[in-house]
């Protein structure tokens, strides 16, 4: 068919820049201008560790990668988000403790005020990432994605996992549905949401579950997919604000078994603990918790199984002994911590226990 | 149908006080500190469609062979037994069992008639949440259906049992009275049909039975639970993203009279192709193709497929792996196979039927099994 007269043929060079588009995009690749924008905090641990061999899963040293390091060796993040690397420190997840959590959590907020930034992802050691994540979940004042991830096998492993872990996760900081569903954990083309989440395996790669409660959705090769939303506060809707705070109240675990000495708890008394999380139960905490309520310290009933709810009994809340509904001994701790910024209120406590 | 509202007639405490001293042989003296949560108890209506809960056997340890003709256990029964339900819900039976000498299990004719009654119900304003018993070897198929096709808000949960009413250590009653105190809980409104056994309460779209006789049966494989029924609150951690109930396209009060036929084949070594050549043959419009690894059709099913697409039939896939999604990948797409998301074959079979009654362009079917 003849085009019509007042039909202009289409200049070359715009068929030519439209050729040039189309390339491109059907390679994947977009100019960095138009890419989402995703910080990427690095604070160590075995995505950041080298062994001496590819062979080595374990005896491996943390703080061996640098956040250059780490990008360069993936460039295909390149082709979905414009990627900008800030260094909190790079240590194994032990080393993790109340400044740097501080510190990265401001940084985080400062980061995703911005509003050219799309979301954030935490590089971080295995061992302790759920304590960080639920900090992060309580302390983020944000709604766009934040994702922790880390590796079962360090940056030189053969069959190692950090690589397409990190690229998943800057993926779901990407996502438009990961939006308000507070900090996520992303391993194993797993999203876990950082309120259930734990490790529990020594060196499998797919070492996170969520008992009870499931992941929130998948990182499939074709696309992200939600499941589930978290309902407990967190983010933007927590009370939590640690922006002028320099450090976090003491609050230290003790570990419940057959014939458990009473030791422990009356040395964290004399320490000065604030707050103390009783991991399961024995006989000699009933009179050692007694002494620490006495001395104003809060007391938080947790439990070791893993799975399940301390369950709310009025016998505990007439001694003046807070459960901590499903959270680990662990994250009860991080959620203690927060909560004795705010007041020593037992119920007090206890509502934010029941609602967190 | 029978319906009995047990409790009308008198005073809360009247009735209360009345079932306690009634001294069913299963119901345990309620401790005088426990004071009913409300002084207006929700309504709630309990509707049986039968299974395991509504069964009896001949003696106690009877836990595999019981049921049937004459060994039925009617609604009231439950009411009686259970004193207290009367804590948490004032409670109302309707009976919408298959007649005794049914066999088969349950049928389409049944999830109409209880569809529409959850319709009525959704917009009786004196109905505050809704109980539906089931046997459990297919209640998570029914209880998907109703989550696709009931425009309700309410909290409508689905509950069974894996032991009869009569069986020792029973988990009938424990699962029927925190399936009430779910139905009577405000923030279980909105969440879609929900399943509650054993204290978890998972999304109908997710739950799975898999394990034959255990009382730890019902899981979400791959995605969890949502909350917990626990001694102390009913208690929900999570809510499904994907569309259910008052965000459903599909609605009981406009679907047609009959679906359009969907039936499944499994796959496995050399499966032959003629079982979906004699579906397409019989009139099946969908064909379910339940697949080995991620989803992939085997033996022979891969040319059948191509036979029966050229006739128009819609193939979608799931994987017997029964975790994780059949993934949209070129190779499937180039196939024209649409992918079952994580569904099992016998939902991914509901929703294609639902699907095929408003369309056949695979396009429209891709997008609705992306979005429910």
């Amino acid at each position: 068919m003849n085009p019509s007269p007042s039909t202009k043929p289409t200049p070359l060079f715009l068929q030519g820049v439209c050729l040039c588009v189309l390339f491109i995009f059907s390679f994947g690749f977009l100019p960095a201008a138009t890419l989402p924008k995703v910080v990427l905090f690095t604070t160590g641990g075995t995505i950041q560790s080298k062994g001496e061999h590819r062979d080595k899963l374990f005896e491996y040293t943390d703080g061996k990668v640098t956040p250059k390091e780490l990008t360069d060796d993936l460039p295909e993040l390149q082709t979905i988000a414009a990627i900008e690397t800030v260094e909190i420190s790079n240590v194994g997840s032990g080393e993790i403790g109340a400044p740097q959590l501080l510190k990265l959590v401001k940084a985080i907020n400062a980061a995703l005020a911005r509003p050219d930034v799309t979301g954030a992802v935490v590089t971080h050691g295995t061992s302790t990432l759920e304590e960080t994540a639920y900090f992060l979940h309580l302390t983020v004042k944000s709604t766009k994605p934040v994702v922790v991830v880390g590796a079962m096998r360090p940056f030189t492993a053969i069959s190692r996992d950090g690589p397409f872990n990190l690229y998943n996760s800057v993926r779901v900081a990407i996502t438009p549905e990961a939006v308000g569903k507070g900090v996520m954990v992303v391993l194993d083309d797993t999203i876990h949401s950082a309120r259930f989440v734990t490790k529990g395996n020594t060196y499998h790669v797919d070492t996170f579950v969520d008992r009870d409660i499931g992941p929130l959705g998948f990182t499939d090769s074709d696309r992200v997919v939600f499941y589930r939303t978290p309902l407990s506060r967190h983010t933007s809707n927590s009370e939590f604000d640690v922006s002028i705070l320099e450090t976090l109240p003491m609050v230290d675990i003790v570990y419940g078994y057959q014939e458990a000495s009473a030791a422990p708890l009356e040395a964290l008394i004399t320490a000065g603990a604030k707050g103390i999380i009783l991991n399961d139960g024995a006989p000699s905490f009933k009179k050692g918790s007694l002494k620490a309520l006495s001395e104003g310290i809060v007391v938080v009933q947790s439990d070791r199984k893993g799975s399940g709810r301390v369950v709310l009994s009025e016998h505990s809340a007439g001694r003046g002994v807070i459960t901590a509904d499903s959270l680990n001994a662990q994250k009860a701790r991080v959620l203690l911590r927060l909560a004795l910024t705010k007041t020593t209120d037992a119920k007090e406590i206890q509502r934010i226990f029941n609602t967190y | 149908m029978r319906r009995m509202n047990v409790s009308f007639r008198f005073p809360f405490f009247c009735f209360l006080s009345l079932a306690i001293l009634s001294g069913s042989t299963m119901a345990q003296e309620i401790p005088a500190a426990y004071a009913p949560k409300a002084l207006t108890l929700p309504h709630v209506v309990l509707i049986s469609m039968g299974g395991t809960i509504a069964s009896r056997g001949d003696v106690r340890l009877n836990v595999s062979n019981y049921g049937g003709k004459g060994m039925r256990v009617d609604p009231e029964v439950w009411i009686h037994d259970l004193p207290d339900l009367a804590l948490y819900a004032r409670v109302t039976t309707e009976d919408f069992r298959q007649p005794e000498d049914a066999t088969g299990g349950m049928t389409f004719e049944y999830f109409y008639k209880v569809a529409k009654r959850l319709q009525e119900l959704a917009s009786d304003k004196t109905v505050d949440g809704i109980v539906v018993t089931h046997g459990t070897n297919t209640m998570a198929e029914t209880a998907y259906f109703m989550d696709l096709v009931v425009n309700i808000h309410k909290p409508v949960v689905f509950v069974g049992s894996q032991r009869p009413w009569t069986g020792l250590s029973g988990d009938g009653p424990l699962n029927l009275l925190n399936a009430v105190r779910i139905a009577a809980t405000p923030e279980a409104a909105e969440k879609g049909v929900l399943h509650a056994m054993n204290q978890l309460i998972n999304p109908a779209r997710d739950v799975t039975k898999t394990s034959a006789y255990r009382v730890e049966t019902f899981k979400s494989v791959d995605v969890g639970a949502i909350g917990v029924a626990d001694p102390d609150v009913v208690k929900f951690y999570s809510e499904p993203t994907r569309r259910h109930t008052y965000r459903s396209e599909f609605n009981i009060t406009t679907l047609p009279a009959t679906l359009p036929v969907v039936e499944i084949v499994y796959a496995y070594t050399e499966s032959p192709g003629y079982l979906i050549d004699a579906l397409v043959e019989h009139g099946a419009k969908g064909i379910v193709v339940d697949g080995t690894g991620a989803g992939s059709p085997a033996g022979d099913q891969v040319d059948a497929i191509k036979r029966a697409q050229a006739k128009g039939v819609v193939v979608v896939a799931t994987a017997r792996t029964r975790g994780g999604r059949v993934q949209d990948t070129i190779k499937r797409r180039e196939s024209g196979i649409i992918p079952g998301d994580n569904l099992p074959p016998e939902k991914a079979r509901l929703l294609l039927q639902l699907a095929l009654s408003k369309s056949s362009q695979p396009a429209e079917i891709t997008r609705i099994f992306n979005e429910y």
